[in-house]
């Protein structure tokens, strides 16, 4: 494909959902609403851990208006001896996440849950409910779960011989780093912690679920995938998938955190046991105290460096917080920890600590900026050491085609060098600095991911075309898709409608997570279209009466070709589908696909950051991210992903956190306390696009909604050394921090 | 929430009969505080009286040497009055930095300063402009309004109707904006009017807005920015939270006292 010659591929065409969500028609997850819809609600535990003796429902049960209570004896039980693999999660672990079932985790973990016929009886019925709880001495923080005497949330997890609270490691190693240090000229090696920060979604968890009769369940809810939401339900509630029907809403935002499901089995349950149509919406301190937000972490990095730049060798150490089950992110963090750059002598381990949080979830490369933050923080200082300057020393050892990864595969065509490259002779770079401002850099990777996606193509009677797909569109997939399509066909794009099939209606897709969707979904919706095309063609030679080979498909129309050149007029996508009944049938063609190639994805961020000495306020003050982005289908798009993860990666960096009273529960659950920034706190975040094609992907498409929260934590702790000669090793770095940084600084000198 | 009877009222009068005529009646000014209240079921009154029907609660007006703002007037709509702008600019620009452009078009000042939160931006304004409270039964001064945490000198019943800030020949607010809800962690007001100097700081006490002399004495008549950032306050009383320690906010309250006397000119 000639991108010269494109017409819609690389165009920043009109999103086609744009008007309904800026004219409030768009329906949300809890926007959907049923005739004898009841009301469910969920009680949660008021206890950081504490083992469930009994619960007592009757109360609640006799309670008017009150239509099922249901408890751990309501789900599917899978014994936490033997893991139940579905994914990426194991659901033994889902099944004690949606309630509690021996113990209460942490505080907020849901014990019971209600269905009544207002929210107010609902709200009284859970009061009514008698727990009898025998309170656990809890532990939320990484350091105190891992002391040898630390309250123990699992006895049948072992470590080491032992019951633990480090409930799994993961270890990537490449060459010898011993002998790898030994080459060093310099060598440095620092510990960082990070604090978790929750996807900050602005929708909350919402669904409703109608049982009908015989036992087929249809949810309606805010997901990142329905097919995940058909299999969780269906393995929760022992429903076969086959009678469970999925139905994505509109999503507004999940980053990850819609990726498993919290709301829907117990909805179904609710509703299986009532008869009438349940609906369950999470409150916002919900939300912050039961959903997942992203790891915590600690972690220690070694590196190597030679006098001529080389990195030598590399180790990182990783305990990353899994919350009240197991499942960090730890393969995140260690697996693209050093995936930027080809160093001979790499050792990466992490270990996945469980703590009396609430379980952790997914969130936008998960693991991985917690990777990169310590590795780009200690290149900033190994640089420094060799006086060379931080991108000259990325440059010279980028990974490239051929490279093997520490974590395993070699690369193909990838394009790190290309974004530190560009980051080089940007003009940002030349902007000069003022006092107290700075400049850092910082890089970062992402697997990225393909797996199956399902697509169907449609030609309407009129020759316009439907296309569906099968993953919620979290990024811009449906304008993405549409221009694909529209490309294709060689026809105008506003003749291509793109709809999110659901479990009924399209065939199995995999999440909206990993990157994956315009990849996967792509390769789909092409072959799905390239058989539409051969049907047309196929067509044209029937009227015709010549061979379907001799049939060019060419800007809409088949066109006569070879020997019969010129013989007909060309016939136009109209006319083919108005004479589709005589020709063979409706037109039409699906796919499904297990897709492979989705290779990583590299970017490199420049900051430049401002610090009120006085109040310790660091301001963001100039920010471009350099990303490969394979193939931008629909640019707008593209930068929106790439602006979105830096300003969550600001976010993170400069004064998010979980806040934990002294009971154990959230302390900030709700967006008053809880330090998001918004559109005011930052600057305008500029991208610079790079293309290099993935060779793997018909229209060269890489993910990019994940690696851009890569890098921006360590861009910004560079950027604030450069500005303050102060080197901070843990987030946030908050006002109160800074300035108390500052004066130790003083205080020194 | 719980149920409650809603009423709009017509007048002042009609307003004050509905208050005092009902069990437990309340008053609902912009409802930027009391509808999140109720949503949390922190609050049950019986009934709610809406003041946005009263005509004569709304506008702006200058005489002499003040400028008077009716109780019902939003914070938008006197972030962009021409009269305070010209009058009073530090006051214009408070209120176009309170909360966000949804709080700033329904938020009230009245609302806001019978509430008296103690993180709110108008109880510095009020009390270093040593504005006037006027309500339907008498005039109290800002010194003697703002009587604790969340209370004020206001009796059962008694509706405020109009603010009256005296023009002040130099003045400027500073905000350090807590970053998730944007309330003042700490907010300094610093004012010159007729040969008095007044630094009143909103955010940092538990007991809400305040008068810091040891800020005064420093800023003097010239509004001197320097003594006011070289003042050490005491982190005794002061709030201590998970957004900052009460040295935290002791540090703040010079430091924000200096930018606004900077900024005063």
């Amino acid at each position: 494909m000639n991108d010269a010659n494109n017409k819609w591929i690389g165009k920043r065409t009109i999103r086609p959902d744009g008007a309904d969500k800026v004219t409030g028609q768009a329906t949300f997850g809890a926007d959907t609403t049923m005739p004898g819809m009841i009301w469910g609600k969920v009680l949660r535990s008021p206890h950081a851990h504490a083992n469930i003796r009994s619960i007592d429902t009757s109360k609640a049960e006799s309670l008017p208006g009150v239509k099922a209570v249901i408890t751990s004896a309501d789900v599917t039980n899978y014994s936490p001896e033997k893991s139940v693999i579905l994914g990426i999660q194991d659901m033994r672990w889902m099944t004690r996440n949606v309630m509690a079932r021996e113990k209460a985790l942490f505080h907020g973990h849901p014990v019971a849950a209600v269905a009544a016929t207002s929210q107010k009886i609902a709200d009284q019925a859970c009061k009514l409910i008698e727990v009898d709880y025998e309170v656990l001495p809890w532990v939320v923080e990484i350091d105190d779960a891992i002391k040898s005497d630390a309250p123990i949330l699992h006895e049948f997890i072992e470590f080491e011989g032992k019951p633990s609270n480090i409930a799994g490691t993961l270890e990537h190693k490449k060459g010898d780093v011993q002998t790898g240090f030994e080459e060093a000229d310099v060598i440095v090696e620092r510990s960082f912690t990070t604090r978790p920060v929750h996807q900050g979604y602005i929708e909350p968890h919402a669904c409703l679920v109608s049982v009908s009769a015989d036992g087929r369940a249809t949810i309606w809810s805010s997901s990142q995938g329905q097919f995940m939401v058909r299999a969780m339900t269906s393995m929760l509630t022992d429903i076969p998938q086959s009678s469970i029907r999925a139905i994505p809403a509109e999503i507004g935002g999940g980053f990850g955190g819609k990726t498993i499901v919290y709301l829907e089995p117990l909805a179904t349950i609710l509703s299986k046991k009532s008869g009438r149509p349940v609906k369950m919406v999470m409150s916002r301190e919900e939300v912050m105290r039961a959903s997942g937000p992203t790891s915590g972490s600690k972690s220690t990095v070694k590196m190597g460096i030679k006098k001529d730049g080389s990195i030598v060798a590399a180790q990182g150490t990783y305990y990353l917080q899994a919350g009240a089950l197991p499942g960090s992110p730890i393969r995140g963090a260690v697996g693209c920890a050093f995936a930027p750059y080809d160093i001979p002598n790499v050792h990466a381990l992490g270990y996945d600590v469980v703590s009396n949080r609430s379980k952790v979830a997914a969130y936008r490369a998960p693991g991985a900026p917690i990777g990169a933050f310590a590795v780009e923080c200690v290149i900033d200082e190994i640089s420094e050491a060799i006086g060379m300057d931080p991108l000259e020393v990325r440059l010279k050892n980028a990974a490239k085609e051929g490279t093997q990864a520490a974590h395993g595969p070699v690369y193909p065509r990838i394009g790190y060098y290309e974004t530190v490259e560009a980051a080089l002779s940007h003009p940002h770079r030349e902007i000069p600095l003022g006092k107290f401002q700075g400049r850092g850099v910082a890089s970062g990777f992402w697997f990225n991911a393909g797996g199956e996606s399902s697509s169907q193509v449609n030609i309407t009677e009129d020759g316009n075309v439907v296309v569906t797909t099968g993953h919620p569109d979290i990024g811009g997939s449906r304008a993405s898709i549409a221009n694909i399509t529209a490309e294709l066909l060689g026809i105008d794009y506003k003749r291509v409608s793109v709809l999110i099939g659901d479990t009924a209606t399209i065939g199995y897709s995999n999440l909206t997570g990993g990157s994956r969707v315009l990849f996967a979904s792509g390769m789909a919706v092409t072959d799905s279209t390239e058989k539409v095309i051969v049907s047309l063609k196929e067509r044209a030679a029937k009227i015709w009466d010549i061979d379907p080979e001799a049939v060019d498909w060419e800007d809409g129309y088949a066109r006569p070709a070879g020997a019969n050149a010129g013989m007909f007029d060309p016939l136009s996508l109209e006319e083919l589908a108005e004479r589709a009944t005589e020709t063979g049938g409706p037109i039409g063609a699906g796919s499904q696909l297990n897709t492979a190639g989705a290779e990583g994805g590299f970017a490199t961020h420049m900051c430049d950051v401002e610090v009120d000495i006085d109040l310790g306020i660091v301001r963001i003050i100039r920010y471009t991210s350099f990303q490969d982005v394979g193939r931008a289908v629909h640019p707008s798009y593209v930068e929106g992903q790439l602006q979105g993860g830096a300003a969550q990666g600001i976010g993170w960096a400069l004064n998010e956190e979980y806040i934990y009273d002294s009971e154990g529960r959230v302390d900030n659950p709700g967006f008053l306390d809880y330090r998001m920034p918004v559109c005011s706190d930052l600057p305008m975040l500029d991208t610079v696009m790079i293309e290099v094609p993935n060779p793997k992907h018909p229209q060269g498409v890489r993910g990019v909604g994940e690696v851009p929260l890569v890098p921006p934590l360590a861009a910004i702790r560079n950027a604030i050394y450069d500005a303050l000669g102060i080197r901070f090793y843990g987030l946030p770095m908050s006002p109160p921090v800074v300035l108390e940084a500052l004066e130790q600084g003083e205080a020194a000198e | 929430m719980y149920d409650f009877k809603y009423q709009l009222a017509n007048s002042q009068d009609d307003a004050v009969s509905a208050q005092s005529s009902a069990e437990d009646g309340s008053f609902l000014a912009g409802g930027m505080t009391l509808i999140p209240t109720l949503k949390q079921r922190l609050a049950q009154p019986s009934d709610l009286v809406d003041l946005s029907g009263i005509s004569d609660l709304i506008g702006v007006s200058a005489e002499g040497d003040s400028v008077t703002i009716g109780s019902m007037t939003t914070h938008a709509e006197v972030a962009s009055s021409e009269i305070v702008s010209s009058k009073i600019p530090a006051l214009a620009a408070l209120a176009g930095n309170i909360g966000d452009p949804q709080v700033r078009n329904r938020g009230t000042i009245g609302g806001s300063i019978a509430n008296n939160d103690p993180a709110a931006d108008y109880p510095a304004a009020c009390v270093a402009l040593n504005a006037t409270i006027i309500t339907n039964n008498r005039k109290i001064p800002a010194d003697n309004f703002f009587t604790g945490l969340f209370e004020t000198a206001l009796e059962d019943g008694e509706l405020i109707t109009a603010v009256t800030f005296p023009i002040p020949d130099k003045a400027a607010y500073a905000k350090f904006p807590n970053p998730a809800s944007r309330y003042a962690i700490v907010g300094v007001m610093v004012a010159h009017t007729g040969g008095e100097t007044r630094a009143a700081v909103t955010g940092a006490s538990d007991s809400g807005v305040f008068r810091s002399s040891e800020i005064e004495n420093a800023l003097g008549d010239n509004l001197d920015s320097s003594a006011a950032k070289a003042v050490s306050i005491s982190a005794d009383g002061l709030n201590n939270d998970i957004h900052a320690s009460s040295e935290y906010r002791a540090h703040l309250v010079s430091i924000m006292a200096s930018r606004a006397a900077t900024a005063a000119g």
